[in-house]
């Protein structure tokens, strides 16, 4: 049909073509960019977002399962009262994740592979993505991990999920290859690099206590892996100076992604009217952290903490109260005077973001060396050397406003100190509790060492329909989406790992 | 018979054949003069045929249209040797059959004329008996339209019972001279013209001066239609159906939004408005969606030029907040008065000079143009409507506000419970507290939504000034639209002026001129989607026995927002309505410039521009004070948009033969678009209640620049058969800025062919008119999207340190992933249909099917966020519609007062989704808020799935509960329905008695599936009688758990609340069948006698009562309307709680002076 056409339109096309051909797709490769945009990435500048990106990714509903936190209504109370209606809330970490921090990491490695003079770049993508990948596989157990991202590169838009195990192994041995790859010598990202502006024995630090996190990790699936693992990082070289501290710095101003994200999070979900009463959400701080901190003399809480007293905020301990977690949707009427987080410290939206602490390090060298693994210091020094740096650390992020003095530091510390005469598990319990009080607002982190120990000993709350049976979380959803988008890669997760459940312990958690 | 016969061998035969055939014929007939010597003798030479055969033969053979006096041309002959000679003019020829017959021609048209006695006097003398005639008297008048009362020239004026008669003149007046004979008698003047009715009028004693207005006659206007590039055509010739809808159709029963009006109209279109107030966007689908997710709706084309028909900033998403309203699509912004006609263009064969848009069918309008007339005609036309909501939710009433079976006492527990209806049983007492903090009677509110929402209106106005002379014709008009919606403190004004200039500079040169300027501004219009904002959530949530009216004003004496109940983002629709703040304004020109060449004579060149440009201006507030965002935040847009066409076309008309007509076509079209845009978002006023993007503490401004070229060349060529058999070849070559340089081009051709059954067949009697047709045709098309064949990065607005990432999509946000290779899609149509009229066209058929199918589709699809990306754009779409339309037409009662005409139309259109990527077998289009349904395109399925969960039953139907939670498992996600209607109908029927008129429109759709977001809120606030099973002692729930074992347990009433809250993980609960007939139009029209009001020189006035979207004849929606969409976009298939559907009724007045 097309030639008897061509037979009758032909002469009269050819005429016209000999005027318009030429001139028909003049200019369209011109036409067809982008005013704004640039076609090649700056690996700097990627490198940065992704540093951002990294960082705010988290689910911060655990901040009430961890119970710091609650709130009276079931919406933003999901985290302290888990009620099933709101179970879509533990997707976000995996969805934006992927599109964002891992999609961005891997345009600087593909960027900056290859090039002998830019192998800090590489090292320090290569940790700040194990960083990135631990974080969501810790949450959500078997993930997208040797294929994913790879939608442009490969055009691969059902990526398969590796087993847990698999990527431990993978992000552990990246750590190694990382960190051994580093050389002082050569170019770093710079004042791009917002956590350490370059520094590669720093890097090298961060890339050994993130190998000592990931390591302690296994101890309840495979012991002789974390020993190895552990053993290796605390010979690297871990964070344990305040100078080395992993942090980013954030502006009090500005682009919301220039602020801390826990702060902000905090301040636009609840606290931003500062008045104690009319919080957008309902949030207050849970009873079971106040009183924790008001039973063992906390000098933090006066930092963390405030009460509206008259419209104006008191830190003085003893006013300081938490608000139970099983309000059943109705604001109570003494809604002003329970505590909630300090204005000055918590929510300093300029305040920098602990992304690895000297603490942290302290506590997993404690249980290292309790389980015979470092003897480089005892468990008891170690663990003192962790609640100091713990409440140093207030004045990191908060300055002035955030400084303990140092005789309170030291009468905590005396009056607190680790029970070298208790059991090995009686000793994990107070690393453990004092973890989740030092670590405080990282509830990530701390959920993933709640359920690698055990502690702290949480008593989860039993909401009316609560998704769980009144038990705490082992793990997040996958996003609904993925049963709709990669379905065949979804069936096979679940098939390894279990039900798709909040229950379902992960590979590290069995 | 002998017409036919004729009709089947001329031309084609020597005139010495044509002679034999002319003796066979009579010698048929009757045997008296059969083989006369003289005519054997003198052979074909002397042979003569009819005047009126000969005439029938002249306008089949030049397609021209003769008019004359009924027995004008009886009894009159002609040698049959005039018509040996051929010519390619019609005039001459006719000049040549009438030389001997004392009778004249006047041409009125291209291809019109009119026959009449050459003098009239001597004519009568010849034939009226009895005695000397004399001038008796003389009658002078002038004739009209009745349509747009413009002055009609060579309009055949005669004296019934003579046959005296006369002509009007180019002032459309006449002068007839009566016989004296007459004087006494009854006198009836006879009016004839082409495309008009006959009419009759009697003449009193005395009278000698009258006005008449003729009606046009609607079967012999739809004999030439528009098509594309304007080109007037036969309707017989055409190889593809094509429907047109006359302007004065959408200016009695007016749609804002004129597209909307459209709804069952057209057999084959599925039209709706949406569900956002005035100035509220249109959806069209022309077959079905043609494209997985392009754009499908149809291109609009004025006067030939396309214009824009772009949202601002893109459609509403049916889960986005705040700022996610429905700004206004282009055609919104064209007055209905300005329209002489719209015609539809549904398959490819149509669309084919159009180019790749063409592929969803076209929408011509034609706007109305001066005309040759006497002085200045004037017209007038204002309509006042009024609007209230259709639906109200079928609620219960039985349990009133609270939680647990507990009604509020307190004002904390009232506030707590503001959205939930689970308290107590509704009795009347009196210690209850609303949210207002005062008691009132525990009593069941009924008429919340008739008391949130107002009795909107509307006023148009308009006034056109028509008229010119022979070298330059003009129309001027200008309109006033002032819109008040239903929701409080919602306005949409709209201005238009349309100046439209015609002017032949010389025989050769003519030109054509249209400006129209438009300004459109929106006040406060309403978002849909979540709660955020959206004020329609709060007569929804309110609880039952709550008046909403104790939430107004919404604020406190500072300003900030009142709470109502216990989640903060459910906004007070109070707060919204009196402090939010959405305006935007649209300034838009629409320009077009054309000149026609005539080089020589029947090849004619035609340059014509025409740009369609809008300045636009968006912002929405939300303001400080607000409970979920005490500091407020902002968003605005900023853009210039323009489409601008250039074509140069050239026409060549000839005949190949003495039987073929030949007319070719070719042109060059170059088209850009473009979009330069701002967006500006921002939060916290740094100066409280202070709504200025200078005062925010964050701020975001993106410049958007979007640039799209096609250029193309086509040509087509047109060849008839002696009026018979037609033939159209088309083809068109585009080029696409947007493609891989390595792919941007396409051909594609198109043929199509009809064939007059009736003119070509002795049919029975019956047939007046039969015609069979077929066509196939490709259009290739483009990516509508710019700079996707590249993978870009961009800079993120920061305050700190400079920050990257990939470009992400401006309108979604979203990481898409381009794709170099990205080649044109082609869309492949064939049809084949027939038209009859039967029965003295008295009932007509018109019956249509077509397969389309688009190949190749550029899919932007959802893919899985771990491969780092939301979205990826493939050309590997494959997608099937195919459809039988059908229209009925009948005029079952025809007298002189009283007329019944009725309409029917009907299609059915079932689409498939044939093939999506490799290793694809879905794709996700839409989400709902809260992710409680999707809307997916599955392989083997309908365009546009819905996709939930159920309620988990096993084998036996029991619901298999989770013994942890004691909720009903959820199932997997699966396939619940079909979003979009295959099968579409209306009906028309008009009735007219005297100066009376009625008509009404039931339109129908059915087969869908629509997913309601109010309905899964309403449930979970205890609104719905759904949810009173258990109020009193508690639910009893049975099934099975899963490991198949009985399973029972009570809910208590104090936690029925959260359990019936939960049944929102069971997408088929909230599913419904989204059928329905609607009575969708009624018109009741009194044409105002003006002849009688001799003081004012009015030529024609009519009042009406109009009425749209009356009544819902059936539906299987209980507590929302099933057209209850918001969003012109492709995401249909959800009711996500945008503005009530409404019903509107009003008068209309329109006169013309």
């Amino acid at each position: 049909m097309k030639k008897y056409i061509t037979k009758y339109t032909g002469g009269l096309l050819s005429i016209l073509a000999v005027v318009a051909m030429q001139s028909c797709d003049k200019n369209f490769a011109s036409i067809n960019v982008n005013p704004d945009a640039s076609s090649a990435a700056v690996p700097q500048y990627v490198f940065t977002k992704a540093q951002y990106d990294g960082t705010a990714n988290m689910l911060n509903f655990l901040i009430g399962t961890m119970q710091y936190t609650t709130s009276y209504n079931d919406v933003a109370g999901f985290g302290s009262k888990y009620v099933t209606s709101q179970i879509n809330q533990t997707y976000p970490a995996f969805t934006t994740g992927y599109t964002n921090e891992i999609n961005e990491i891997g345009i600087v490695i593909k960027t900056v592979t290859g090039d002998a003079s830019k192998i800090n770049l590489l090292a320090e993508a290569k940790i700040w993505q194990v960083y990135c990948f631990s974080r969501l596989t810790d949450l959500y157990g078997d993930i997208p991990y040797s294929v994913a991202a790879l939608g442009y590169d490969s055009s691969l838009y059902k990526p398969g999920y590796d087993a847990q195990k698999d990527i431990y192994a993978s992000m552990l041995s990246q750590l190694d290859v990382a960190a051994q790859s580093l050389d002082g010598t050569k170019a770093t990202f710079g004042a791009s690099d917002l956590i350490y502006s370059g520094a590669t024995d720093k890097w090298k630090k961060l890339a050994y206590s993130l190998m000592l996190r990931l390591g302690m990790r296994m101890t309840k699936v495979d012991i002789a892996a974390a020993q190895t693992w552990v053993t290796k990082a605390i010979a690297g070289g871990v964070i344990t100076q305040d100078a080395d501290v992993a942090k980013i710095p954030y502006l009090s101003t500005g682009q919301t992604i220039n602020k801390n994200p826990i702060a902000n999070n905090l301040w636009n979900s609840d606290y931003i009217a500062q008045n104690g009463s009319s919080n957008t959400e309902g949030g207050k701080y849970q009873d079971v952290f106040i009183s924790y901190l008001q039973s063992t003399g906390d000098p933090r809480l006066p930092v963390i903490s405030i009460v509206y007293n008259g419209g104006v905020p008191d830190t003085t301990s003893t006013i300081q109260k938490g608000m139970p977690a099983n309000i059943n949707n109705v604001k109570p009427a003494n809604f002003v005077t329970y505590s909630e987080p300090n204005p000055k410290t918590v929510l300093l939206l300029g305040s920098p973001r602990l992304v690895f602490t000297a603490a942290e390090s302290y506590f997993l060298l404690t249980e290292a060396a309790l389980r015979g693994w470092y003897s480089g210091a005892t468990a008891s020094a170690l663990y003192q050397g962790g609640v100091q740096a713990a409440l140093r650390q207030w004045s990191i992020i908060a300055g002035s406003a955030g400084t303990i003095p140092t005789a309170q530091i030291n009468a905590y510390v005396a009056n607190n100190a680790l029970n070298t005469g208790g059991t090995f598990d009686q000793q994990m319990k107070q690393i453990y509790t004092q973890f989740w009080v030092s670590l405080f607002p990282d509830a990530q982190e701390v959920f993933a060492n709640y359920r690698r120990t055990g502690y702290p000993a949480l008593v989860p709350n039993n909401y009316p329909n609560n998704a769980t049976g009144g038990k705490i979380f082992r793990r997040m959803l996958y996003p609904q989406t993925e049963q709709n988008l990669n379905a065949a890669s979804y069936a096979a997760a679940v098939a390894r790992q279990g039900a798709d459940d909040l229950l379902t312990k992960i590979w590290w958690d069995k | 018979m002998l017409g036919a016969m004729l009709c089947m061998n001329w031309p084609g035969i020597t005139i010495a054949g044509f002679g034999q055939e002319i003796a066979f014929a009579k010698s048929t007939a009757g045997q008296a003069h059969v083989n006369t010597p003289a005519r054997k003798d003198t052979g074909n030479v002397d042979s003569s045929i009819p005047l009126k055969d000969a005439v029938n033969l002249l306008k089949k053979y030049y397609s021209i249209k003769v008019a004359y006096r009924q027995g004008l041309l009886d009894g009159k002959t002609i040698p049959s040797s005039i018509l040996d000679d051929k010519t390619e003019d019609a005039e001459l020829a006719l000049k040549k059959i009438l030389s001997n017959s004392a009778l004249g021609y006047k041409k009125i048209g291209s291809n019109q004329f009119s026959l009449f006695e050459v003098t009239s006097q001597v004519t009568m003398k010849e034939l009226v008996s009895g005695g000397t005639v004399a001038p008796a008297g003389t009658i002078t008048g002038s004739v009209a339209s009745t349509t747009d009362g413009a002055l009609l020239q060579g309009v055949t004026v005669s004296l019934k019972g003579s046959s005296v008669g006369t002509q009007t003149d180019a002032k459309g007046n006449f002068k007839l001279n009566v016989p004296d004979d007459f004087k006494g008698r009854k006198t009836v003047l006879v009016f004839s013209f082409v495309g008009y009715a006959v009419k009759e009028v009697v003449v009193t004693e005395g009278q000698t001066d009258i006005s008449v207005k003729l009606i046009e006659s609607t079967t012999s206007l739809t004999d030439v239609v528009v098509t594309a590039l304007g080109i007037n055509k036969q309707k017989r010739s055409l190889g593809y159906s094509v429907t047109e809808v006359k302007g004065q159709e959408f200016t009695q029963a007016r749609e804002n939004n004129v597209a909307n009006a459209l709804s069952g109209k057209i057999a084959g279109v599925n039209a709706a408005g949406l569900s956002t107030g005035p100035g509220g966007s249109s959806r069209i689908t022309i077959r079905g969606n043609g494209s997985l997710n392009g754009d499908n709706q149809p291109l609009y084309v004025v006067n030939g030029m396309p214009i824009d028909n772009t949202v601002p900033g893109g459609a509403p998403t049916v889960n986005g907040i705040t700022t996610n309203v429905d700004r206004g699509d282009g055609i919104a912004g064209i007055n209905p008065d300005d329209i002489e006609s719209i015609s539809v263009l549904k398959g490819g064969t149509a669309a084919a000079l159009y180019g790749s848009r063409a592929s969803n069918g076209v929408i011509l309008i034609t706007t109305k143009k001066g005309r040759i007339q006497k002085g200045v005609g004037v017209e007038y036309n204002s309509t006042a409507t009024m609007e209230n909501v259709a639906v109200i939710p079928d609620y219960q009433y039985e349990y009133g506000q609270g939680d647990g079976g507990v009604k509020p006492t307190t004002l904390l527990a009232s506030q707590a419970t503001g959205r939930r209806s689970w308290g107590s049983k509704i009795d009347g007492s009196t210690d209850y507290v609303g949210v207002d903090g005062l008691t009132h009677p525990y009593v069941a509110q009924k008429k919340n939504f008739q008391n949130y929402y107002q009795t909107g209106t509307t006023f148009t106005n308009s006034l056109a000034f028509t008229g010119g002379n022979e070298a330059v014709t003009y129309r001027f008009s200008a309109a006033d639209l002032n819109s008040r919606g239903i929701l409080p403190n919602t306005t949409y004004k709209r201005k238009t002026l349309n100046l439209s200039v015609n002017a032949k500079l010389s025989e050769k040169i003519s030109i054509e001129a249209l400006a129209q300027y438009n300004l459109e501004k929106g006040h406060n219009r309403t978002g849909a989607g979540d709660a955020l904002g959206n004020p329609n959530w709060t007569p929804l949530e309110i609880a039952n026995t709550a008046d909403v009216r104790w939430l107004n004003p919404g604020y406190d004496s500072l300003g900030n927002e009142k709470i109502w109940n216990d989640a903060a983002i459910a906004s007070n629709g109070y707060f919204v309505i009196n402090k939010f703040i959405e305006d935007d304004t649209k300034n838009r020109f629409i320009g077009q410039a054309s000149i026609s060449y005539t080089l020589i004579k029947n090849l004619v060149f035609k340059a014509t521009i025409s740009r369609d440009f809008y300045g636009y201006n968006y912002t929405n507030v939300m303001p400080t004070g607000t409970l979920y965002t005490p500091l407020g935040e902002y968003a605005g847009i900023k853009s210039n948009v323009s489409e601008t066409n250039g074509l140069v076309t050239g026409t060549w008309k000839t005949r190949l033969a003495k039987n073929i007509g030949f007319t070719v076509l070719g042109g060059v079209n170059g088209r850009k678009y473009e979009n330069s845009q701002l967006t500006l978002t921002g939060s916290q006023y740094t100066i409280p209640y202070f709504y200025s993007f200078s005062n925010l503490a964050n701020s975001i401004t993106k410049p958007y620049t979007g640039k799209t070229v096609t250029n193309s060349i086509f040509g087509s060529a047109d060849i008839d058969y002696k009026n018979i058999l037609f033939l159209t070849v088309s083809g068109r070559e585009d080029w696409f800025s947007t493609l891989s340089p390595k792919n941007n081009h396409i051909f594609y051709p198109s043929v199509g062919g009809s064939f007059i059954l009736s003119d070509a067949l002795k049919l029975p009697a019956i047939f007046d008119f039969a015609k069979i047709r077929a066509s196939w045709a490709q259009v290739g098309g483009g990516a509508p999207d710019p700079y996707v064949i590249n993978l870009t990065y961009s800079n993120v607005p920061s305050s700190g340190p400079a920050l990257e990432n990939i470009t992400v999509n401006p309108v979604t946000n979203t990481n898409d992933i381009s794709n170099a290779n990205l080649r044109p899609f082609t869309s492949t149509t064939y049809e084949a249909g027939f038209e009859v009229q039967l029965l003295k066209n008295r009932l007509g058929f018109d019956v249509t099917y077509y397969n389309r199918k688009t190949t190749n589709d550029i899919v932007n699809t959802a893919i899985s966020p771990t491969s780092g990306y939301n979205n990826v754009i493939l050309n590997v779409g494959e997608l099937r519609n195919k459809g039988i339309e059908l229209l009925i037409t009948g005029k079952p009662i025809r007298t002189r007062d009283f007329g019944w005409n009725i309409s029917y139309n009907v299609a059915n259109n079932e689409s498939q989704v044939i093939k999506l990527a490799p290793g694809l077998t879905q794709i996700q289009i839409a989400n709902s808020v809260g992710n409680w349904a999707y809307l997916n395109h599955i392989e083997g399925q309908p365009f546009g799935t819905i996709v939930g969960t159920r309620m988990q039953k096993d084998a036996s139907g029991n619901i298999v509960f989770n013994a942890t939670t004691g909720l009903p498992v959820v199932s997997p996600l699966q396939q619940l329905g079909n979003s979009v209607a295959p099968l579409t109908m209306g009906l028309t029927n008009e009735f007219r008695y005297k100066s009376f008129s009625f008509s009404f429109l039931l339109d129908g759709k059915f087969g869908n599936k629509v997913f309601s977001i109010f309905e899964l809120y309403a449930t979970r606030m205890g609104k719905l009688k759904t949810t009173l099973p258990g109020r009193e002692n508690g639910l009893a729930l049975t099934g099975v758990d899963q490991t198949g074992a009985k399973y029972s347990r009570t809910v208590a009433v104090a936690n029925l609340r959260p359990y019936y809250d939960n049944y929102k993980t069971y997408s088929d609960l909230f599913l419904h069948d989204g059928s329905f007939v609607k009575l969708r139009q009624i018109i009741f029209s009194y044409n105002i006698p003006v002849s009688k009001i001799k003081m004012l020189p009015i030529q024609s006035a009519s009042i009406s009562f109009v009425a749209r979207n009356l009544l819902t004849l059936y539906k299987k929606t209980d507590n929302f309307d099933p057209e209850q969409s918001f969003t012109n976009s492709n995401a249909q298939g959800f009711e996500s709680i945008g503005l009530p559907r409404t019903r509107t009724y009003g008068l209309n007045l329109a006169v013309k002076f």
